[in-house]
């Protein structure tokens, strides 16, 4: 994992002190809330439905042990024992009270960590594939290329103060997890002649108008990655639209510019950078990059485990959780292991701070001290050994914390929706628990195999709905909460758009449509492997549509 | 940040609600023009005494954030266009937080 040096220790220092100060003038009234939104929210602070949210950063979704204790501490003394694990991989707070939020930043920046750039109109987070590092699929380890795009775009000059938001994702496997083409660049490394490079996306986007990313580049050779990212800027920057906010995302200047001419202005950008003005990263400084996420110690084990298999063969519940929390591991006698944070009828994507401490407890025990958010809310341990796996089980599932669901129908993403945001139409939560109940017998989930559910409460889609196999958006209607279902998005190497189904629901009749959805897929699959999306690309939406309306009518 | 809301009419029973700024919790303002967190205390304002109410609300900005217009019934209850908003807003989300499942 990477590690602060000394200066990045002392500007995140500095910028907590700045914003005690910003925080000591709001409460004296010497300055108000209009003066003051801006500064919170260069520092991650929100005000929600409720209270004051603060968004915390977690790099491409990596923790160790002593963050995830930290971020335990601060949800116990800080907020209400829990905090909510976003779609950005990063964790969001939602009690937290404005004047103690110059602490909870210092406890923070103790481990490294920090606020910035976790909103406003910057380059956000940079996302991964959360298996990084550990995956078979991928073809090398995208986490020092999201350092070093992290490095580049934190307190960049230039890009802070973009048309609008920005958010860079990074891949590395063939099966794309980060979600890379609903980005506003999505990169998925590729090699060729053994060299190793970056096709580029741009212009992919959620929200009101969800737009797929244009291939703007087959392949652009590592050394060069940081010139051409900053001309893809730079030409957002200039022409990007300010007079809307609504227009003002890449997506809609792509869309407006049209693929080809965006393409060719960024690359005319990029011949006109002089020489002078290249970044050309030195090769001394990659390496020095890549270094800090040289794999662990891995020992010499053999692929299959006599210990695992005891375990499977006295444990059914054990059996089926291994079946579906697990992902192969490049190294022999290793998994990646999925902790599920989608307990059936839970919140999804929160984690108490007990089970931070638990998940803390057993990635420095078991797990070379690695741990990861996903973007699908969930958390991960990336090097378990098949050895130890039966005894990390127990652990977590005495935490509550082995829900044998990943990426099945229960495993929502849900976003936090008229329970907490100031900006919904509609709930989510309690949507996302009342389907979860129609699928809660594991036998029948396991039956219905791979299906992403994707929940928002309104049209920012921060519960990527678009993407969802199934996706379900909030609407209001004079005051009553309806939803719209949509069906065929998804959000892997194949993204596409999800079609809305038909007119809203109200919320007690979409547990029932999403049942009727399902079991019409089981009708219609040409056998048990046949996965949802893939019946639902080869017969189309209309079987859906009729089973759906002719039901309710 | 603030959702768009329905603008009232004058005689619509309505009071003031904002945000305590030092903890970020919900307060709604009493009959007589302090700030309480209990809704059970709101003050019910109408017409020119609902917009002095909201005006003294706005110069105190310092100890309160972003002051609005709440619908409410004549006796005190959240009514209107806004009404499941703000009973989330006043007696918090509508799923238990916090807990092991
Ligand atoms: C509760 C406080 C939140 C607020 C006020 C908020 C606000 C917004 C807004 C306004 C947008 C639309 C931006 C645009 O299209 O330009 C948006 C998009 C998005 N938000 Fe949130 N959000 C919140 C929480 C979350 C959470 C909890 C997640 C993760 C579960 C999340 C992840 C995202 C993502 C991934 C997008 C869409 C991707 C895109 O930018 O195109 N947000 N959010
Ligand atoms: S999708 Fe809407 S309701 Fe859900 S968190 Fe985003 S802004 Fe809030």
């Amino acid at each position: 994992m990477y590690r602060y040096d000394q200066f990045d220790a002392q500007i995140v220092k500095e910028r907590v002190d700045q914003f005690r100060g910003q925080v000591a003038r709001r409460l004296s009234g010497d300055i108000l809330e209009d003066e003051f939104k801006p500064l919170r929210l260069q520092n991650g602070v929100y005000l929600q439905l409720h209270a004051y949210m603060l968004r915390v950063a977690i790099p491409y979704g990596q923790l160790d042990s002593r963050k995830m204790r930290k971020l335990a501490l601060i949800a116990r003394d800080y907020d209400r024992g829990y905090g909510h694990m976003t779609t950005r991989q990063n964790i969001q707070y939602n009690w937290v009270a404005l004047k103690d939020i110059p602490d909870v930043l210092e406890h923070l920046a103790e481990v490294e960590m920090h606020a910035i750039q976790t909103s406003g109109n910057c380059i956000r987070n940079t996302t991964s594939d959360h298996f990084a590092g550990a995956t078979k699929d991928e073809i090398m380890d995208p986490r020092p290329w999201c350092e070093i795009i992290r490095q580049w775009s934190t307190f960049h000059p230039e890009f802070a103060f973009l048309p609008r938001k920005f958010k860079i994702a990074v891949t590395a496997a063939e099966h794309d997890r980060a979600a890379i083409r609903v980005h506003d660049i999505g990169l998925h490394m590729r090699e060729r002649d053994g060299e190793v490079g970056f096709e580029v996306h741009v212009g992919g986007g959620q929200g009101r108008t969800p737009h797929i990313a244009a291939k703007v580049a087959d392949f652009v050779p590592e050394a060069e990655l940081l010139d051409y990212l900053e001309a893809i800027m730079r030409v957002y920057n200039r022409f990007g639209r300010r007079d809307n906010k609504y227009k003002a995302r890449i997506k809609i200047l792509v869309s407006e510019t049209g693929e080809t001419e965006f393409t060719r202005l960024v690359e005319e950008e990029y011949a006109a950078q002089r020489e002078t003005e290249k970044i050309a990263l030195p090769q001394a400084e990659i390496d020095r990059i890549h270094a800090y996420f040289a794999p662990p110690a891995f020992a010499d084990k053999s692929a299959t485990s006599e210990a695992f298999e005891r375990a499977k063969a006295a444990d059914p519940k054990f059996a089926n959780w291994s079946e579906v929390n697990l992902h192969p591991h490049k190294v022999p006698g290793y998994t990646s292991v999925t902790i599920s944070l989608k307990p059936i009828a839970g919140l999804a994507g929160d984690a108490t701070d007990a089970q931070m401490m638990v998940m803390a407890h057993l990635a420095e025990t078991y797990g070379f001290d690695d741990i990861r958010v996903t973007h699908a809310q969930n958390v991960v341990l990336p090097h378990i050994a098949l050895d130890d796996l039966y005894t990390v089980y127990r652990e977590l599932d005495a935490a509550g914390l082995a829900t044998a669901n990943e990426s099945h129908i229960t495993d929502m993403i849900v976003c936090p929706g008229l329970d907490y945001c100031n900006l919904a139409n509609a709930r989510s939560i309690p949507v996302g628990q009342e389907i979860q109940k129609v699928f809660a017998d594991p036998a029948y989930e396991r039956d219905i195999g791979k299906l992403h559910i994707n929940i928002s409460g309104c049209i920012n889609a921060c519960g990527h709905h678009h993407v969802g196999h199934i996706g379900i958006l909030g609407v209001d209607r004079k005051g009553e909460e309806f939803y719209q279902i949509s069906l065929g998005g998804r959000a892997d190497e194949k993204a596409a758009i999800g079609d809305i189904m038909g007119k809203a629901l109200a919320s007690d009749e979409v547990p029932g449509a999403v049942k009727t959805i399902v079991d019409t897929y089981r009708d219609l699959r040409t056998n048990p492997d046949e996965k949802f999306i893939d019946t639902l690309e080869r017969v189309g939406h209309d079987p859906f549509k009729e089973a759906v309306y002719n039901a309710a009518d | 940040m603030t959702s768009v809301r329905p603008k009232l009419k004058p005689e619509t029973p309505k009071t003031i609600t904002a945000w305590d700024t030092a903890s970020g919790q919900v307060v709604w303002m009493r009959a007589d023009g302090s700030w309480s967190d209990d809704p059970t205390e709101l003050g019910v304002f109408t017409g020119a005494a609902a917009e002095d109410a909201l005006a003294k609300a706005q110069t105190q900005e310092g100890e309160i954030t972003d002051p609005y217009f709440m619908e409410v019934t004549a006796d005190g209850q959240i009514a209107g266009r806004e009404t499941l908003r703000e009973s989330i807003r006043a007696n918090g989300p509508t799923v238990p937080y916090g807990v092991i499942i």
